[in-house]
């Protein structure tokens, strides 16, 4: 907690040492909790970049923080698709069934814009060599 | 090779799979009803590196401190210093609309059952560590003799080697006396009582009285040459016949040497009527 202290001698700081507070108990909360992403395999990538725990728990919040990364891109995505079926509805008469019960397809043209928000930069290449 | 870069790749394509499976789980908890084959592998690599990265830098911060194992706080320094905050992750977690979809645990792969093992491996030895690979099947390194050993008795060995001597000379005048000309005993018919092996007398009796022989120095020499000279399969057909009325017990010793010494010479054309003739 002191590295925090050093790192980010912002106002925002306590904040930081209060959900560093917060994280320890919700490691005990994670005992119980499985994410969607086996601890298995987690913990295989993790050892590849040199990360050894012999804590679980820790291995889950790893899982948990790239589950909810995702859960976040594949939100705004979803919010790009809707903007796009919305106009396209508006445009289109012959739908019969409502908006909420409409398909919805990911595709890259909704993951690239969110994706963009996040930093990352999903560019295809031209040719394949 | 490709076998094994094929075999790695599989290694990883079932985590990779594994990491695909859990992608689609939260993509159909958010809403999507499909997806891209595109995004989905993007967003499986996203995952990977994210994951990969969060352990990169988590061990950086763990050794900055001089640690070898991560704490928490390495964790929370990493997932902070790439913009991800902490407490979403919390309420994330206690998101009533979680799927509880698990993608399944992965059993241990079987082991392939040890083929071609002869015996049971023998247990270290207490003085072996027990991290060490274990010891190879017994036949590899014991070796057990499949006979007896000989019995090396000097008084053994001559017993054995009188017998043997006998039992030689018995079997070879049984064969003899049945195969070759045999002379009786007693002055009656056939009898196969008592045969005695026929006593074969060179023509003339008296020519190894006439014809002196150098020493013998040495007698397997001397018996090479008998037989080399008394080989018919390479001589023309002429000197076939003359050369089979060479004697069969031992012969002339001289005339051995002479005719060994004129098949080497001349084989064709010299005059063996002089020293065949004795035969």
């Amino acid at each position: 907690m002191q590295m925090s202290r050093m790192g980010s001698p912002s106002v925002g700081m306590e904040d930081d040492i209060g959900s560093g507070h917060a994280l320890s108990d919700f490691l005990l909360q994670l005992e119980n909790y499985n994410p969607s992403i086996p601890d298995s395999v987690v913990a295989y990538y993790l050892n590849m970049a040199g990360f050894e725990s012999q804590d679980p728990r820790l291995v889950r919040l790893i899982a948990l923080a790239s589950q909810k990364l995702l859960s976040d891109i594949a939100n705004d995505a979803l919010q790009h698709c809707k903007m796009r079926t919305s106009s396209q509805v508006t445009q289109t008469s012959k739908n019969q069934k409502g908006p909420k019960e409409k398909k919805y397809v990911m595709t890259m043209d909704d993951l690239v814009p969110a994706l963009q928000e996040y930093g990352i930069t999903a560019k295809k290449p031209h040719y394949f060599v | 090779m490709t076998e094994s870069t094929e075999k790695v790749e599989n290694i990883c394509d079932a985590r990779r799979r594994i990491l695909n499976i859990a992608v689609s789980t939260v993509l159909l908890e958010t809403g999507f009803d499909a997806a891209d084959k595109v995004s989905l592998e993007t967003l499986t690599e996203m995952i990977q590196c994210f994951i990969t990265e969060v352990g990169n830098s988590a061990r950086g911060y763990c050794e900055l401190a001089g640690r070898v194992e991560p704490v928490l706080g390495d964790v929370s320094m990493a997932l902070i210093n790439m913009g991800i905050s902490l407490q979403g992750i919390e309420q994330y977690a206690a998101r009533p609309s979680r799927h509880i979809i698990q993608p399944p645990q992965q059993a241990s792969v079987p082991r392939t059952p040890s083929m071609l093992s002869a015996g049971s491996k023998a247990k270290p030895a207490p003085h072996i560590p027990f991290h060490l690979p274990p010891l190879p099947d017994p036949h590899a390194y014991i070796r057990t003799p499949t006979h007896k050993q000989p019995v090396t008795e000097y008084e053994a060995i001559r017993e054995k080697a009188a017998t043997q001597k006998r039992d030689i000379e018995r079997a070879l005048t049984k064969f003899l006396s049945k195969t070759s000309e045999t002379h009786n005993l007693f002055n009656t018919e056939d009898n196969q009582v008592y045969p005695l092996i026929a006593c074969k007398p060179t023509f003339p009796s008296y020519l190894p009285a006439l014809l002196p022989t150098d020493q013998v120095f040495d007698f397997d020499e001397l018996e090479y040459h008998f037989q080399v000279a008394n080989r018919t399969e390479d001589m023309p057909a002429d000197k076939k016949e003359n050369s089979d009325n060479e004697g069969d017990n031992g012969g002339d010793n001289e005339n051995a040497n002479n005719s060994q010494s004129e098949t080497q010479d001349a084989p064709l054309g010299s005059s063996p009527d002089r020293n065949k003739s004795g035969g």
